[in-house]
Order: C-alpha cells, then structure tokens, then sequence
C-alpha cells in the first residue's frame, strides 16, 4: 500500500498518519520523503487522533466541478491537538461564519471524493 | 555576472480577446520587438511562460512564436509555475543573459482561457494548488486566499471594508490603463454588496480571468548600449518558495516565498524597500495585495490595511502600489501576469505611462507569484 494509501486508510478511521523524524523528531505529514528541518529520510509513523480547532476556513459558493450538489460548504484548515501540525478538508453544510467561527472543535470524519472529510465535534 | 537590461515591451490588451492563443503571443512579441527597434533575428531563444495552452489547442507554443518571427531555427522553452510563470520565466531569461549564453532575448507571456467559462477555470485552477489536501477538498483559489483573508481578519485589526479599499484603489488606477481588462470605477459599497465567492471575499475581491499577452526583450547592457534605443536595467532579481499548501505555513497571514525572493532582490540590488519608488505586486485577490505590500517590507506586519486605510498606497502616495491596475483591475492571464508586470515598469521607467505616470520614479519592483505563493519571483528595476 503507498503511503497515500495508507493516509486515506487512517482517515477513513478518523486518524492522522505522520512521520516522525528519527534523527531530529520533527513530525510531518507523511507525504514527505526528507526531513525539512534536517535533512534526514528516516522516519517513524506516527498515528495522531485527528482531532483540533479550526485555524482558518472559508465558506465557497462558486464552486469547482463536481462540488456543486454539495454548495455552500466549507474548506478547513484544521489544527491538530497537541502538535505544531494541520491539515486541511471538506466539512459539509457550512453557510455562514456563524456557523463555524476560528477555533471551533472539529475532527477528521473519514476520506471520500471531497478529500479529508472534517466535521465539528 | 553581465548586466541585464530590458530593452523593450508590449501588450495586447487584457480582456476577453477573440484572435487564437498562437496570434496574441505573436502580437505582444512583435510589439516588444518594435518597441526595442530590433530586427527579430537579433534574438537568439525564446521564453515563453504559459499554464493552460491546452484550453485553446495550442501548448509548445516557443516554436510556433519562433517560426511566425521568422526566426523558426532558434530555440526556445516553455515554463509553467501556475500563476507566477511569467516572472518565472523572466527570471530564467536574465539568468541566461547575466551568465553570458545569450545577448538578446524574448520573454512572452501569454493566456487564453475566458471561452471555457467559470467552471473549467475554477476546477482547472484548482489543479495548481497541493491538489490532494486543497483542490481535492472543494478549495477554489478564491477560497484559498479566502482562508488566508480569514486568518487576517482573526489575527488583526482588519475589516472586510479593508479589503475593499484595495479593490477601489486598484479600479482608480485601472481606469488610467487603456490595456486593462475592468475599466470600471467603483465603490466600497460596489465591492461589499457583489456577491460572496469564497467567505469573506466577494466578486469584487476577486482579479478576473484574462486573455492577454505581454512580452519584453531582454538584453546585455553592451547589446542595448549599441542599439541606441531607451533601456532599463535590472538591478535585482531574487527567487523564493514555501509550503506548497496553506496548511504547511507557520504563518497563513504571511507568504515566505515572497520574504525570500525580496530578500534576494534587495541584497543583489545593493537596497531596501524603502529606495522602492512604486511596485508591481502579486493582487490577485484584495487580501493577497495587503499580505505581499507587508511581505515585501513596505509595512509591518498587519499594518498593511492601514496603510491602505490612510490611502498611502494610491497613485502617487508615500508608494504607488500597482499603478497599472494590478490584477484586480488590468486582468490577470495567469501566463501573462508577471511579464505584464515588468511591462508596466518598462512604460513607467521610460515615460509611456501616460496618466498614470509615478512622478519621479527612479526603481521599480515587480512581485509575482504562483498559486498562494508557493513559488515567488521579485525583480527590481532601475531606470537608466
């Protein structure tokens, strides 16, 4: 199974696959191949609870191909608990700000043709 | 290292343009060919920047650009970095002259993509951002930079008002730009009342999809020196990069490539933001001028919007910010764009400009970005 692959599969489980850097412990999401911090390719995975609060969202109403059934809804960059790393999804059936103001809890729901799926807590 | 000038540049009009992809790269390169008063077979390989040439039938456009000049046994390439290929591509070109490899050059920038409609554009603009978290989620570029405008407005002192005074500004100049896509005058409440693309931006937030090319000639300082005609140099050239999505920033109110680049260009340049008389800058969406006018060192962090606030970034201010109309209102062909730019310079630095002439201005700085600025490219210009 690619790396990808097995992303999709946590997400599907609501968790976060990461790579944690063996040499500096920096943690990154685990497309990536060296360490940004310090250069180093070994890594260990590190399955994170795909839980944490919005950073930032918008809510699209022109939307790409294939969105359209699903408008409006949100993109969110979500923070995740107890590290210095986000990731960002699709979280349905948001239409105005009030509906999800910066730092509302969310987690990662699961993975389908809308990317991450995120939902609010 | 040689030093590299501009020796002349065009434009075809920004806009929704009929003639074919191939026909509006040939006018903007005989225009800049005619303003340099070179013969074509002065050029010796041509860069042409574009993204979505497959939209209009037509990608590997260098050769067919070379053979419509007459000049179809010199070579040339292609570059694509999303909405920062023409700078992209300029800067290529300088490195290659600066190194010596050749004395004379075309730099052409071209798109051509309003005949497929709102809908392929957004998904196929999509297609430039880390598309596996962004574009796959749902994440038009609207809505990228809408999440960056978001972060803003939690983290500062802003309001969406704020942003709509850059719309307004940019508009103000624009209608001075006979080239300009929007000549359109309008108003804070114009901006505020056009529909919501991506919350918080609405339309009137939003640059347009533009056809356009722009196209300059890029020399040796000997080879303009002989040809007798106006020239400007090019004093700093600085490239950047950063996270490729929003997510992986530490920062989403900031752009690092911009940071980066600026900081190349000013060192290689020998000077700070503050020698800049004016600058073109990356406007694709009000929010995103705000962000680069402080990432470029022109205003400290989160003091962008006031800045705009007090009307300091107007034509003819303490520093012109996009006096041709920038993208918001001179259009953004996204291949076009940042050779668009080092036009408007070129016309600023050489007395073209007309009504929208900076007074006085010695250097010009163009800033130009791919997607939310995962790669940058500034140039800085100095007249001569």
């Amino acid at each position: 199974m690619s790396i990808k692959e097995q992303l999709i599969e946590k997400a599907k489980e609501g968790k976060v696959l990461t790579h944690k850097c063996t040499q500096c412990s920096q943690l990154h999401l685990s497309n990536v191949y060296y360490c940004q911090n310090c250069g180093s390719k070994e890594f260990q995975d590190e399955i994170l609870d795909g839980t944490g609060s919005v950073a930032t969202y918008t809510i699209i109403t022109v939307p790409p191909a294939g969105f359209e059934k699903y408008t409006p809804y949100a993109f969110v960059v979500l923070q995740l608990d107890k590290t210095n790393l986000r990731i960002s999804g699709f979280m349905a059936k948001i239409a105005t700000p009030k509906d999800l103001p910066v730092g509302t809890r969310a987690k990662i729901t699961g993975f389908d043709e809308r990317g991450i799926i995120i939902e609010k807590q | 290292m040689e030093k590299v000038c501009v020796l002349g540049a065009g434009s075809t009009k920004y806009g929704k343009l009929a003639d074919s992809i191939a026909d509006i790269t040939t006018q903007a390169s005989v225009a800049a060919i005619e303003s340099a008063g070179i013969d074509p077979k002065d050029i010796k390989a041509g860069y042409i920047s574009n993204v979505f040439g497959v939209a209009d039938k037509q990608v590997h456009l260098g050769p067919v650009l070379m053979s419509n000049l007459g000049i179809s046994d010199k070579p040339s390439l292609s570059i694509e970095s999303a909405c920062g290929s023409g700078s992209v591509a300029f800067r290529e070109a300088f490195a290659n002259v600066a190194a010596g490899f050749y004395d004379c050059l075309v730099v052409t920038g071209v798109e051509k993509v309003t005949h497929t409609g709102t809908e392929w554009t957004t998904t196929y603009f999509s297609y430039c951002s880390d598309f596996f978290y962004e574009g796959q989620a749902g994440a038009s570029f609207p809505g990228l930079f809408a999440s960056m405008a978001r972060a803003y407005l939690t983290e500062f002192n802003a309001t969406e008002e704020d942003f709509a005074r850059v719309a307004v500004k940019n508009h103000e100049n624009g209608l001075l730009n006979p080239k300009a896509h929007l000549q359109k005058k309008i108003t804070i409440d114009d901006v505020m009342n056009s529909a919501v693309v991506a919350s918080p931006l609405k339309l009137y937030d939003c640059c347009p999809f533009s056809d356009g090319a722009s196209s300059v000639i890029l020399c040796s300082e000997k080879f303009a020196k002989e040809n007798g005609n106006n020239y400007i140099e090019v004093i700093g050239s600085g490239r950047g990069g950063s996270p490729a999505a929003l997510q992986g920033r530490e920062h989403m109110t900031t752009i690092p490539s911009t940071k980066i680049a600026a900081e190349n260009a000013y060192k290689m340049a020998g000077i700070t933001a503050k020698d800049i008389d004016f600058a073109e800058v990356h406007d694709c969406f009000t929010i995103a001028e705000i962000v680069d006018t402080e990432d470029l060192g022109f205003f400290e962090k989160g003091k962008g919007v006031q800045a705009v606030r007090e009307g300091r970034t107007k034509l003819n201010s303490d520093i012109s910010i996009n006096p041709s109309g920038g993208l918001k209102s001179k259009g953004h062909p996204i291949g076009a764009t940042g050779v668009g730019q080092v036009v408007e310079v070129f016309d600023q630095l050489t007395g073209r400009a007309g009504a929208r002439t900076v007074k006085d201005a010695k250097i010009g700085l163009t800033h130009n970005f791919g997607a939310t600025g995962a790669s940058c490219a500034v140039h800085i210009f100095q007249s001569v």
